[in-house]
């Protein structure tokens, strides 16, 4: 990152490198649209390009960070175009037409990665992993979700708690 | 963690998940600042909220996304003017537009000479539930800004203001909101912006005869009267 802060080309073509196919994939599974997943990630990266010298390591892994602004453009994507009632395909469906044949060993770890992560959400009652995914990828608000539920914001908000807690405890302590 | 419970503990996750409403988020942001509890069960929980863009499946990038991309960074890195790419947003003509005022403003701001631009966009419908104002920047102060005015519709319950390309405050200063009619300024609310120079503040009163929604930097924990000319102003109707 040192690099990167100093405007090093090669520096920025590495993160690309090694965080590129996460932003897109993110990207794709919020908005569900090929040339709105590239040009998200196309945005978010050279955001982080032209504002490089606000990554503080303190705040969290630079994988985080660079999540965290594909997440939140892609959300605002979302929100500003309705395309809510986007007709999104299956993940299996994405997965055949863009996954690499071959996989380099970080390739393998975060598939590793991502399957525990899966898992755990999908340990979760049903309504609690139904909360967490239609705020987190599908960028609707509590009170959204609530109507579309037909339950009272407070039981939407106390899932969503319930949820991460269980989340926390299965990826955070258990490992620990 | 036991976890605690007050009026606002049950925004926690919420707020890591990105739920709430941006004057719920702003409101909440502000209650972080004085209650530890909060900010411990947020620090407790955001491990868990950050792991959720982990579960998806790595997918390979087509690769005109990193070409497009290297060929910007080295023409920005050498100092060589760039065409932005047409967002998809302007590629698909349904979808509803909000543009920042970045291609105007290089041309703008020979004619402004320091003065206050307009962005791109005057006004457009902002969905089917309100309308989009557009903001005006100043080009010497935040030369990178834009900015706009989601208004809901009725107009009766306050807006919330978007703002682009900002620049980032020292811990000791803060961006605040206010609501201009006539001589009045009235301070609305305080917002910072995220590394890529993004933020968003709320606007609480009725803007109904109001003049304007104006942005200055303030010291931290913002004033009762703007300490400077705004650098950001959104021009109203005032009916």
């Amino acid at each position: 990152m040192t690099l990167l802060q100093d405007a090093n080309q090669d520096a920025f073509e590495a993160l690309y490198d090694r965080h590129g196919g996460a932003a897109f994939s993110l990207a794709y599974r919020i908005v569900g649209n090929k040339a709105a997943a590239e040009d998200i990630s196309q945005e978010a990266f050279l955001s982080i390009w032209r504002s490089r010298d606000r990554y503080r390591s303190e705040r969290g892994s630079v994988r985080t960070w660079v999540l965290g602004i594909v997440h939140h453009r892609a959300i605002d994507g979302l929100r500003r175009n309705l395309v809510h009632d986007r007709r999104r395909a299956s993940a299996e469906g994405i997965e055949e037409r863009h996954e690499a044949k071959e996989l380099t060993d970080v390739e393998v770890l975060r598939r590793d990665e991502a399957k525990q992560v899966r898992e755990a959400l999908d340990s979760l009652p049903d309504e609690q992993c139904h909360v967490l995914e239609l705020a987190y990828f599908g960028g609707f608000s509590h009170s959204q979700i609530a109507e579309m539920l037909e339950a009272p914001i407070g039981t939407i908000k106390g899932r969503m708690r319930l949820g991460l807690q269980k989340m926390r405890h299965q990826l955070v302590e258990d490992v620990a | 963690m036991s976890g605690h419970s007050h009026e606002h503990s049950d925004n926690v996750a919420p707020f890591l998940l990105g739920a709430l409403s941006d004057l719920e988020a702003q409101a909440f942001e502000r209650h972080l600042m004085s209650c530890s509890a909060c900010h411990e069960e947020l620090e407790w929980l955001r491990p868990a909220a950050e792991s959720l863009p982990r579960s998806v499946s790595p997918l390979e990038p087509p690769a005109s996304i990193k070409g497009d991309l290297m060929e910007t960074v080295r023409q920005e890195a050498g100092q060589a003017p760039v065409a932005p790419r047409r967002p998809w947003r302007e590629r698909l003509p349904s979808q509803v537009r909000m543009r920042p005022a970045m291609a105007l403003a290089s041309a703008a701001a020979l004619l402004a000479a320091g003065g206050l631009i307009a962005d791109a966009v005057t006004q457009s419908p902002g969905n089917d539930s309100g309308r989009t104002v557009a903001a005006k920047t100043d080009s010497k102060r935040v030369p990178a800004a834009s900015g706009s005015l989601i208004v809901p519709q009725g107009e009766g319950e306050g807006a919330v203001l978007r703002v682009h390309g900002m620049p980032a405050l020292g811990s000791d200063k803060t961006y605040q909101v206010w609501l201009a009619r006539g001589n009045e300024r009235i301070p609305q609310s305080l917002f910072n912006v995220s590394g890529d120079g993004e933020g968003s503040g709320a606007v609480s009163d009725r803007l109904k005869g109001a003049d304007a929604v104006l942005v200055t930097r303030e010291p931290a924990g913002g004033g009762s009267r703007p300490s400077e000319k705004p650098v950001v102003r959104v021009p109203l109707d005032g009916s």
